[in-house]
């Protein structure tokens, strides 16, 4: 998986670079369109595009067979059944591409968040780490070490929390500058990055994990926690991030969504796809 | 249930019935002004108004003059005046400030004192706001649906100054007035002043969270309410109690859920609400979090509030500010335009939007000690300084006025400790506390030198404060007092001192009572609900005699005359809204002022009590005695100037004629 992050988080940063010091917005923009134009030539490789497009004519076809036979009941509802049919068949013939799309739209997703999802600390600014334990470890008598870099510190003493299976400090951004904290735990040390300050658009890894699969897809930022220690992840709580238009908040998650579909849909005639 | 049980809860339903609605006005549609700024015109003028609440001209007098006060001195002699400032009658905040703001007196204004009285129930209402909720409802099960918004007014009357600068196309800022809420309809930049309520509808309502016995007297529209909780496995669960949620039937408070982990064994705890997660040390402060409570699906109030562990073992201690509104999502108007409250926001993130932002409530009540109180109203003043800087960085051109609370707050608590005569009086902690109010006067001063460094030749730079202030030793039971006199008669007098918001007065039997901070209002038949004396002769008669009588009242204790003048208000106010005016207005003699059970129906054993709370400075007492500060640039022509004077003032400096109603002529040469 980890080399799977590393190609993804390559070329999302390759295509974000030019966008660092802009809005947000043209970073998103830029990658909207990118997977848009990605997602139509995947739709169009891995969908029967002629069953697509009989399904869609089936459907138009029916739906004028009901206004012009709306007095009849026996057309309307024959007609009726016919568009669901056709749905059905529409559906089943985009249930391939979107079982092929997910894969790598899960994986962009998880690496728009890193850009999009957190804002880096402000210096002077505070916030926590949390230590997440083994369920078997007790945070009270595991000894236990967090060391920062310059530019941060720790101003907090560690709150232990045995039923919670957490540690958390915490933390104080002082200087702008990437930065790292180094947890010490049964003579291993484990590192986290944190960033502090940087351009409007910044890469913010705020969980570093050793747990399933599925962590390391969702929180893809930063290599695995090391093995031998009870430790199971090192959260930084950024804080949240939203794209501004007009004076409104939107989340990135839903710019992204709007702006894909509305790429896909005004390319998809000069690529030639059905959808 | 006891009878104290009954009258905590009285009052518990006053402030509710009163003033709680307001926090559901939001939703049903309370007024909006116009966000947008247009129509100003450039003036060559400008001017800037510092308001600073309770500045006394005696102690700043001789501040100046022991150096204490650079920015003051440096004023004086650049060819700057100062005058001691005739203040209203009576001298409290929300009457002397709507002096200023409209140039009338309070038979102009209409605001006599803090609290007012529905005369058909003899109930306490606020003076400065109404609220009500909408005016029709549909029921569904236990959801009660408002077809109709609610309404919050500004029940002072007249015309702020910066409406008439406003029609002469000067432009203004005006930064937090008191008796400014809701803000009135304006164009002008304008931010709501003291009574801007908390979240809950009050004038500030904290909690404490904590495994000790703690009591906490309740005060009328404000105090707080302690939360006895349970530490189990070093974790507290805990509600936080916000607005009362009128779209249920049964009216209850909205809630937010919280949890605090302490560490085993480490001084310091996290507290989990509503997905924000913070660490506090002990005996830290957390900085603004936001709190957001859900009364239906489709409806939420947000609020912002500062927590502080007070300690974590052995007892468990943690307060939580009152909660104020949002200024980004505010449920109530707080500002003209709109966007100025969230402007300000944008630029400073969450700030103290109640009223008076100081948890004195919180002292009084041993809640937090001296050291806590003034680490809270350090946040306020510091949040005054750099809000005031960002105001004055884009001053250039019309008026900016800005208001300080500090000076009026901390006095009220800290002049225990500068009065070795007064009940309260502790050595230790004036040895290290005395110095508080110099030393607050001399924060202020730094107010003025940053008015004086941005001001140049065109710019009038003004000081002002309200009232001055002195010491409160002894409290009177004006109640009490009548009662003895004849004048007010109970339904069972064995129960007197159990009485609360005069349940247990028989009206038909009473000619006089007491209510609010200085006001005494005759029985009237046709005015009153179940009035016994007659207007005309018979009431006049009672009038004069009453004053006369409280004129020559003497304190046993001290020897000393307790009420220096009785003032019978239809001779002494100007104006014709009179109709709510108190029958006499109490100006104490230095050193008093009313109990602090009298204002609400309260009937204490004594005439006179001494005070021993640590609210211990005030400024009741009659207006010769207490006047407040004008300070200027420029010299001032007038000898005895007066609040409303300086309205006319600040008119003139723009050329704009005083309208007719306004009472006031211009003091600047």
């Amino acid at each position: 998986m980890g080399i799977v992050n590393l190609v993804f988080g390559r070329i999302v940063d390759v295509i974000l670079l030019p966008f660092r010091g802009a809005s947000p917005w043209f970073g998103m923009a830029a990658v909207s369109l990118l997977t848009a134009l990605l997602m139509l030539e995947v739709y169009k490789h891995t969908s029967n595009q002629a069953a697509i497009r009989r399904a869609k004519d089936r459907i138009k076809a029916h739906l004028l067979e009901l206004r012009l036979f709306k007095d009849s009941m026996p057309v309307t509802l024959r007609a009726q059944a016919a568009i669901l049919k056709a749905n059905l068949s529409y559906l089943a013939a985009n249930l391939k591409p979107l079982l092929v799309m997910i894969v790598p739209l899960v994986l962009i997703l998880a690496q728009l968040s890193l850009w999009f999802d957190r804002a880096t600390l402000g210096p002077g600014e505070e916030t926590l780490v949390k230590i997440g334990l083994e369920e078997k470890a007790d945070p009270i008598s595991l000894p236990m070490e967090l060391e920062t870099s310059p530019g941060l510190a720790i101003v907090s003493p560690a709150v232990r929390i045995p039923d919670q299976h957490e540690v958390a400090w915490r933390l104080k951004a002082i200087a702008a500058g990437p930065g790292h904290l180094t947890l010490r735990i049964g003579g291993l040390a484990l590192v986290k990055s944190v960033v502090v300050g940087g351009r409007p658009l910044t890469k913010v890894s705020p969980l570093a994990s050793r747990g399933s699969l599925w962590k390391q897809v969702l929180y893809p930022g930063e290599r695995a926690l090391a093995a031998g220690t009870p430790v199971r992840s090192i959260e930084v709580l950024y804080p949240a991030k939203s794209l501004n238009i007009f004076g409104l908040r939107v989340h990135w998650l839903v710019a992204y969504l709007i702006l894909s579909i509305a790429f896909g849909f005004a390319f998809k005639g000069v690529l030639k796809v059905e959808i | 249930m006891s009878e104290q049980k009954r009258a905590a809860l009285s009052r518990r339903e006053f402030i509710k019935a009163g003033i709680a609605a307001s926090a559901a006005l939001g939703l049903g549609g309370a007024p909006r002004f116009r966000p947008k700024v247009t129509g100003r015109a450039r003036s060559a003028n400008k001017m800037i108004v510092l308001g600073l609440d309770g500045m006394d001209p005696v102690l700043t007098k001789r501040w100046i003059d022991e150096g204490r006060l650079p920015a003051f001195r440096k004023l004086l002699l650049q060819g700057g005046d100062f005058r001691p400032l005739r203040t209203s009658l009576p001298p409290q905040t929300p009457v002397a400030w709507s002096n200023f703001t409209t140039g009338m007196d309070p038979g102009g204004h209409g605001i006599f004192d803090f609290f007012n009285r529905d005369p058909k129930t003899y109930f306490p209402v606020f003076s400065a706001t109404e609220t009500s909720g909408a005016a029709k409802t549909i029921r569904i099960g236990k959801t009660v649906i408002p077809l109709s918004g609610g309404q919050i007014r500004n029940l002072r009357k007249g015309k702020a100054f910066w409406q008439v600068l406003e029609e002469a196309g000067v432009p203004a800022t005006v930064f937090k007035m008191p008796s400014n809420y809701p803000p009135v309809e304006s164009k002008q930049r304008t931010l709501a002043g003291m009574n801007t309520p908390d979240l809950k509808g009050s004038y500030g309502f904290f909690r404490y969270y904590t495994n000790e016995a703690t009591a906490v007297i309740q005060e009328a529209g404000g105090g707080g309410e302690v939360h006895d909780v349970a530490v189990i496995g070093n974790r507290v669960e805990a509600e936080l109690p916000g607005p009362v949620n009128t779209f249920r039937t049964d009216a209850p408070e909205a809630t937010v859920p919280f949890q605090v982990f302490l560490d085993p064994a480490n001084a310091a705890a996290k507290v989990v609400i509503q997905g924000q997660e913070f660490i506090l040390k002990e005996q830290e402060w957390s900085g603004w979090k936001h709190v957001s409570f859900s009364l239906i699906p489709t409806q939420r109030v947000h609020g912002i509030c500062l927590f502080y562990l007070k300690e974590v073992r052995p007892n468990f201690k943690l307060y939580v500010s009152p909660i104020n509104m949002d200024p980004a999502r505010p449920a109530l108007p707080i500002s003209t335009p709109e966007s100025y409250a969230k402007e300000l926001e944008h630029r400073f993130g969450p700030y103290f939007t109640k009223g008076l932002p100081a948890d004195t409530s919180a002292l009084v009540n041993g809640v937090l000690d001296e050291e806590e109180f003034l680490t809270l109203d350090n946040m306020v003043y510091e949040e005054s300084m750099a809000m005031l800087e960002y105001e004055l960085g884009r001053f250039d051109e019309g008026l900016l006025f800005y208001y300080f609370s500090n000076a009026d707050q901390r006095q009220h608590m800290f002049w225990r400790l500068v009065d070795p005569g007064h009940p309260a009086y502790d050595e230790k902690l004036a040895a290290r506390y005395g110095d508080v109010i110099a030393g607050t006067y001399a924060e202020l001063d730094r107010a003025l030198d940053l008015a004086l460094k941005k001001a140049d030749k065109d710019t009038v730079v003004l000081v002002m404060s309200d009232h001055g202030f002195n010491t409160f030793r002894r409290g009177f039971n004006l109640n009490t007092w009548l009662l003895r006199e004849g004048y007010h008669r109970l339904k069972k007098p064995w129960k007197q001192e159990e009485s609360g918001y005069f349940e247990n007065t028989d009206w038909s039997k009473t000619r006089a009572y007491g209510m609010g901070l200085n006001s005494l209002y005759i029985n009237e038949t046709g005015r009153e609900g179940e009035g016994t004396v007659a207007p005309g002769p018979d009431k006049d008669n009672l009038v004069r005699e009453i004053t006369q009588k409280l004129e020559a009242l003497i304190d046993p204790k001290t020897g000393e005359r307790a009420v220096l003048r009785a003032f019978i208000s239809k001779d002494t106010y100007r104006g014709k809204n009179l109709e709510m005016a108190p029958d006499i207005v109490l100006g104490f003699n230095r050193g008093y002022r009313i109990s602090w059970q009298s204002p609400l129906g309260g009937f204490p054993r004594e005439v006179f009590e001494d005070n021993a709370s640590k609210w211990s400075g005030d400024h009741m007492s009659a207006p010769d005695i207490l006047p407040g500060i004008v300070f200027a640039n420029r010299k001032i022509a007038a000898e005895a100037p007066a609040l409303h004077d300086v309205t006319a003032a600040v008119l003139g400096v723009f050329g704009v004629e005083t309208p007719p109603e306004m009472i006031g002529k211009d003091i600047l040469e």
